[in-house]
């Protein structure tokens, strides 16, 4: 349906977006996810054709639409700002787009009302824009996208202004609504619990690439890259020297066969559990988070641990525990190269499927 | 903070709030005492005595004199020529320097600073040396003609003593004030206000029509308020440039009043003139009132 083929954009030297490719299929939901100034906007500006890429190819439906104008391209973008036109009403700004495409009257009265009703905003219609709330403006502007009938809905941070609970409820009204028109969206979010709530797949950028592109569990229990592993939830990360097919990880010897140097070792604090042979660690911090209870720890290089247990496990502060992972992720270089795993933490080269 | 640290905090800042806005009342009022005393003295005094002076007749109270100016031809003639005058200049220069907004605020680089400060120039020359340089330009044997003639134009008839004339001087010495009002009004249109026009489908036209000339329609009525009302009541230029006949009320009142020695006529088309600058400067006024109010 879109795809993204090499897409390099540089601003005044800058490189924003690095050889970007990924393909999209038609009703997914994907999200661009990645630390401010990481050119997921911009990509996504690219996309829509209101940034002109230096290289590469954006082919909507196997047709070329790099060298295509804004205006012609069949997306329709939702701002951050939502962006509507304070001189009119909710319904001219909705009915904007049909009007340019020389609709008649009567039509596009017809398709504004029905836009507005599928957003729940059907009584809004003669209000002006600075009569509206954060979430019914935003609404307006996802309806003035809808009413076009664009072949990708692009979506630049359009609830980051907005409140926590709020954002949480427009984010499943969204999801519903984009499940319902099988509408294909790309949704630009630096919130990567909006990004695993929301997407069919996610494509994690980074200092202008494409780290990684994969369902939101696959990211989180898979990532291919250090950046990614490090973005994406929380992760203890121990810096180790492997010798003799060992690596020491936090005072403890595990079994790593891959070739002696440097390595990262990363481990995720739920994949933490209390071990007899495990590393030691001082509880420094309890903290109940209702659902789970997250323990900060220390070891006694003066390593800091966070540990995600069931509230009966937790230990109390000053509590002296040993603790062995589960799974262990190695970097080198960046990249992924294998993981150890349990029950033997035998080193397993190469990324898991 | 405990409930009572909390009470007694209350308690010293809430007399001190009050004494605070007290003060800073009358020093409020201590600022604006000295230009309204200088506005109500030096102005509005002066010119309800003047207006008091236009109906009082020798033996009564009447209209006479209006009655006279409305009825004479040249009086109207010279009205008429100002009126337009001032209404083509001032709606020439708001939408030249409206383009020239149009392009600072949308472009970026060193050839748009040259513009602005291009732009801006014309607000520190004052209309009498603008007036001599359009001469000098424009006038028999100026620049203007020399250089026609260098390609074989001889034909040339200068204009400065026509309406283009100070038309010409008018529309160069207003570009600067639109130009700052227009770009601070374009600044307030958002880029994503225009961007979603774009995606959406519209051509720049399109944008420029239902977008940007509507989301800045308040700098444009503030801009040309303030052209206009500068040109009616301008003496400068046209007493430099243009016809003799009919001429711009600015000139005809100081010889009214200086050559004809008639200072009741003066006064009775001064009056005219304040009038309708009164109905633009109130359209003026109540166009900022109003956007305090949005502001608000």
């Amino acid at each position: 349906m879109l795809d993204i083929d090499t897409i390099t954009k540089t601003f005044a030297g800058a490189p924003a977006v690095r050889e970007a490719t990924f393909t999209v299929q038609r009703g997914e939901l994907v999200c661009l996810l990645g630390p401010s100034g990481c050119g997921k906007s911009t990509l996504l500006r690219v996309i829509s054709g209101l940034t002109d890429a230096d290289s590469g190819q954006i082919r909507i439906e196997g047709a070329d639409v790099t060298a295509m104008q804004a205006n012609r391209r069949p997306t329709a973008m939702v701002f951050q700002s939502h962006a509507l036109w304070s001189h009119m009403t909710v319904a001219q700004n909705v009915g904007f787009g049909l009007r340019v495409r020389g609709m008649p009257r009567a039509q596009i009265a017809a398709k504004i009302a029905d836009v507005l009703d599928l957003v729940g905003l059907s009584s809004f219609g003669k209000r002006l824009p600075a009569e509206l709330s954060g979430g019914q403006a935003q609404r307006v502007a996802l309806a003035r996208c809808l009413v076009v009938e664009p072949k990708i809905l692009l979506m630049d941070e359009p609830f980051s202004a907005l409140d926590a609970h709020l954002r949480k409820a427009l984010r499943e009204e969204l999801k519903a609504l984009q499940r319902r028109s099988g509408l294909t969206t790309i949704f630009v979010t630096h919130d990567q619990e909006e990004a695993m709530e929301l997407a069919d797949r996610i494509v994690v950028m980074q200092a202008g690439r494409v780290e990684q592109f994969g369902p939101p569990g696959r990211l989180y229990r898979q990532p291919q890259t250090l950046a990614v592993a490090q973005f994406i939830g929380v992760m203890n990360t121990c810096t180790t020297a492997i010798q003799d097919g060992m690596a020491r990880w936090y005072g403890v010897d595990v079994r790593a066969a891959m070739p002696p140097g440097e390595a990262v070792v990363l481990c995720r604090p739920e994949d933490l559990y209390l071990d007899p042979n495990g590393a030691a660690a001082t509880v420094t911090r309890v903290i109940d988070l209702g659902p789970v209870t997250k323990v900060n720890l220390i070891t006694p290089e003066g390593d800091l641990l966070t540990w995600t247990c069931a509230r009966d496990l937790a230990p109390v502060q000053g509590a002296l525990v040993r603790l062995m992972a589960r799974h262990l992720h190695v970097f080198r270089g960046g990249n992924l190269v294998g993981r150890i795993e349990q029950p033997d933490l035998v080193f397993q080269e190469g990324a898991m499927t | 903070m405990s409930d009572l640290a909390q009470m007694s905090a209350g308690a010293v800042r809430g007399p001190a709030k009050r004494t605070g806005h007290g003060t800073q009342a009358m020093a409020g009022l201590a600022l604006v005492a000295l230009p309204m005393a200088m506005l109500l003295g030096l102005i509005l005094w002066p010119t309800m005595r003047m207006i008091g002076a236009t109906v009082t007749l020798e033996d009564r109270i009447g209209a006479d004199r209006y009655v006279a100016f409305f009825g004479d031809a040249y009086s109207m003639a010279n009205l008429r020529f100002t009126l337009e005058m001032s209404l083509i200049s001032a709606l020439t220069a708001l939408a030249l320097s409206f383009g020239i907004a149009l392009y600072l605020r949308f472009s970026a680089g060193r050839i748009a600073t040259m513009i602005h400060a291009l732009s801006l120039f014309p607000l520190f020359v004052p209309s009498i040396i603008i007036s001599y340089a359009l001469v000098r330009f424009l006038g028999p044997n100026g620049l203007f003609q020399l250089l026609l003639e260098q390609i074989g134009i001889t034909q040339y008839r200068t204009p400065y003593l026509t309406p283009v004339g100070p038309f010409l001087a008018f529309v160069w010495e207003n570009l600067p004030l639109p130009v700052l009002v227009l770009s601070a009004g374009l600044t307030q249109v958002s880029d994503h206000a225009v961007e979603a026009a774009r995606d959406l489908g519209a051509r720049p036209l399109r944008i420029l029509w239902e977008i940007l000339l509507p989301q800045t329609r308040r700098s444009l009525l503030i801009a040309f308020a303030l052209i206009f009302l500068g040109i009616l009541g301008a003496y400068t230029v046209p007493y430099m440039l243009g016809p003799a006949a009919p001429e711009m009320m600015g000139v005809y009142m100081q010889r009214t009043l200086g050559n004809l020695q008639d200072p009741d006529s003066a006064q009775v088309q001064a009056v005219v003139l304040m009038a309708i600058a009164s109905v633009v400067g109130g359209f003026y006024i109540a166009t900022m009132l109003k956007s305090q109010g949005a502001e608000r």
